[in-house]
């Protein structure tokens, strides 16, 4: 049980306000925090920006879950979080990143943007499974970029 | 220890520059060294007269007299930390007891963390689980504060309460109930600033002291934010967890008078915030002290009227209407109370079931009726209401056996009525328990048909002696859709081999109507309204002589 790994997967409304380069640099805060903190913690995962939302995949024991996600939820840059999935999983999918990115411009931001807009924002029909698939599928073509 | 060994000690002590004194346990000041004096602004003169510590302006602000009396009497070593001036480094003390309980303390200016409150180690002010202050701490805090800072003028009580916590604990365990309540405390802790204090005050209930300053008072602001940090989903147990909490607030100044009338309104406010509905946020006012007054007399009274015998059970009478003959009696109870009147259970018995009273109320009833029962001259049923919070404890089948065997009664004579949301509640418990009534021998009759779900599965699934037509459509009977409703409900009742009886018959008219549609039981004013035990022997011989 104790090394049963798990795999979060959130999306979120954004709240960062102001011009492009604003909003870049708070996220390039958000990353270097996050690669530091997750390296720590033995998380790994993936994020994705895209405008008005985040969405992310983390992936870690239960309890290092568990702790990041009381912090990254209690975060005033984003808001109305939704938990999509939580759950067991047998191994990494992103085992090499501490913090993958996908920015706006990437094409996996282009899919989940089609994703959102296909569940016209309504949660309860977005499958924590279509955002990771998304993540994943272009993770295996596409280097995360920095920001 | 050797004298020079002491002597060293001593000059190394008073040249320190880190703050040093011994003090009693009351603040007094035995002994400080010139750091300790220069912190907090005493001249060297004064440690020898044995001054207050407490006294001393720079201990005055934010409250932190309480917290450091409350330091001084904790036996156990403690630490707390005075904020003094936003723009100056905290303070932090640390305080051991030594053996003949004089406190040693030593005092430095630097970092720690911001937490102003912080309860004093161990853990007699504190709550084991979340760390936080315990309801101890809080009564101390409570009854040392005054105000004493611009930032401090007046002070908020925030009565937390997570809702449906029982259920949480009910799915997931007593452990997710521990973990829930630790993040809990977190995501709360993160919604304060440093000058208030949060201390869990049993269960799931959390208390925050928010001081108020010159500024608008902001606490429904802070209780917003709360309500919404514990909206968001928990991760527990590999579950997501989603609950939400209630908030009520009182502040001083604003409706509140005493200090000591804090928590209570607090808590009049957090249960009117609970009455209407979750998640929500209500502000104490004086209108609810008095309901809760009037409520709590109420209470103090019916919880009384037991032992003073107020209570009586009247019997309403109800027949057959194949051949009219006398069947037997519903028991209805009455508080006859002094200054109140003759009250009917719909005044008191949702508060007995609110309160727990109802299950020895329920015995009572039980008990007296079949009691009386016995009295009677004839074979006559009687029939005793029985609330669904009495198949909530497992001693139901028990109970009834008990009066069955003391009064004598037997048991077919018996029948209990009871509602649909004893089925409701915990459908394989409450049928678990009317079998084992069933095999007693008494009847049970459903009660109140037609009002609720009315879900023709549990007529099916339990063997009821007797369907209880509700009034209401008895008394509608003049509409053709009603008349339809009680004529499916009477043909079901004889497809099921159930006895249908309508109740609140009042007009002869609805008798024959009844009658012709071939329900087999009515009571009602037409035939009786409840009448007194003493007068049931009357009622029968009278009855007899009507009909024969
Ligand atoms: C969309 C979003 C995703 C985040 N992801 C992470 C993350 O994966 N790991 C992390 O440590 N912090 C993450 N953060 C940042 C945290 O909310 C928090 O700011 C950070 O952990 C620093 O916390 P600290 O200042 O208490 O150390 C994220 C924030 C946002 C808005």
């Amino acid at each position: 049980m104790n090394d049963q790994l798990y795999r979060l997967v959130y999306i979120s409304r954004n709240e960062i306000t102001g011009d492009d380069e604003t909003v870049h640099c708070e996220i390039e805060k958000i990353l270097s925090v996050s690669r530091k903190n997750n390296a720590i913690a033995n998380i790994s995962g993936a994020l994705l920006f895209n405008a008005g939302c985040f969405a992310q995949v983390l992936e870690g024991l239960h309890d290092d879950l568990q702790n990041s996600f009381e912090r990254i939820q209690c975060d005033s840059r984003h808001s109305n979080v939704i938990v999509l999935a939580f759950e067991k999983m047998a191994e990494r999918r992103f085992p090499s990143w501490s913090m993958a990115y996908f920015g706006a411009d990437s094409d996996a931001s282009a899919k989940f943007g089609d994703i959102m807009q296909q569940s016209e924002l309504d949660a309860s029909l977005l499958k924590g499974n279509q955002i990771f698939d998304v993540l994943n599928e272009h993770l295996l073509d596409a280097e995360p970029s920095s920001v | 220890m050797p004298n020079e060994v002491a002597q060293i000690l001593g000059n190394a002590v008073h040249l320190s520059s880190i703050g040093f004194a011994v003090v009693t346990a009351d603040g007094v000041v035995n002994y400080a060294n010139p750091a300790f004096c220069e912190i907090f602004l005493i001249s060297f003169f004064e440690t020898h007269v044995g001054c207050l510590l407490v006294e001393y302006p720079l201990i005055r602000f934010n409250s932190s007299i309480s917290k450091l009396k409350l330091a001084l009497n904790c036996p156990a070593p403690a630490f707390i930390q005075l904020h003094v001036d936003p723009d100056l480094m905290p303070l932090t003390l640390d305080i051991a007891a030594l053996n003949d309980g004089a406190r040693v303390m030593v005092a430095k200016r630097g970092q720690g963390s911001q937490i102003e409150f912080e309860p004093p180690n161990g853990p007699y002010y504190r709550d084991h689980l979340t760390g936080l202050g315990n309801r101890r701490f809080l009564d101390e805090i409570l009854a040392n504060w005054q105000p004493n800072s611009p930032n401090a003028l007046s002070l908020a009580v925030i009565m937390i309460d997570i809702d449906r916590f029982k259920k949480v604990i009910d799915a997931l365990g007593h452990c997710a109930g521990d973990t829930l309540l630790k993040l809990a405390a977190r995501r709360i802790q993160s919604a304060i600033r440093e000058q208030d204090t949060l201390v869990r005050v049993g269960g799931d209930v959390f208390v925050m002291l928010h001081t108020i300053g010159l500024q608008s008072i902001g606490t429904e602001s802070v209780a917003r934010r709360i309500v919404e940090l514990m909206g968001r989903s928990f991760l527990i147990d590999g579950q997501q967890v989603n609950i939400s909490a209630s908030i009520g607030i009182a502040a001083l100044n604003h409706g509140t008078d005493t200090i000591t009338d804090l928590l209570r309104h607090a808590e009049f406010a957090l249960y009117k915030a609970k009455e209407s509905g979750q998640g929500n946020v209500r502000f104490f006012e004086p209108s609810l002290a008095l309901q809760a007054l009037v409520r709590y007399r109420f209470e103090i009274d019916l919880r009384r009227a037991l032992v003073l015998k107020e209570f009586i059970i009247m019997y309403q009478p109800q027949v057959n209407l194949t051949d009219g003959s006398l069947q037997g009696f519903e028991a209805l109870i009455r508080w006859q109370n002094p200054a109140r009147g003759l009250l009917s259970p719909l005044d008191f018995i949702p508060l007995t079931e609110e309160t727990g009273d109802i299950h020895a109320i329920g015995e009572w009833i039980l008990h007296t009726a079949c009691k009386e029962a016995m009295s009677w001259d004839g074979n006559f049923s009687v029939g005793v209401n029985v609330s669904p919070i009495q198949f909530e404890s497992e001693r139901i089948v028990d109970i009834v056996s008990n009066v069955l065997a003391n009064t004598g009664l037997p048991p077919d004579r018996l029948e209990l009525e009871i509602t649909e949301s004893v089925l409701i509640k915990d459908f394989d418990n409450a049928l678990k328990q009317l079998w084992a009534l069933k095999s007693l021998g008494v009847g049970i009759a459903m009660d109140d048909f037609g009002t609720g779900y009315s879900s023709l599965s549990y007529l099916n699934r339990f063997p009821f002696s007797k369907i209880k037509i509700d009034q209401s459509f008895v008394r509608g009977e003049s509409s053709p859709k009603t008349r339809v409703l009680v004529q499916s409900i009477i043909s079901l009742g004889a497809t099921l081999d159930i006895i249908t009886i309508a109740e609140g018959v009042e007009t002869q008219e609805q008798y024959d109507q009844l009658a012709a549609d071939g329900c087999k039981g009515a009571q009602g004013y037409l035939i009786s309204a409840p009448i007194p035990t003493k007068a049931i022997g009357k009622f029968i011989s009278d009855f007899r002589n009507k009909t024969t």
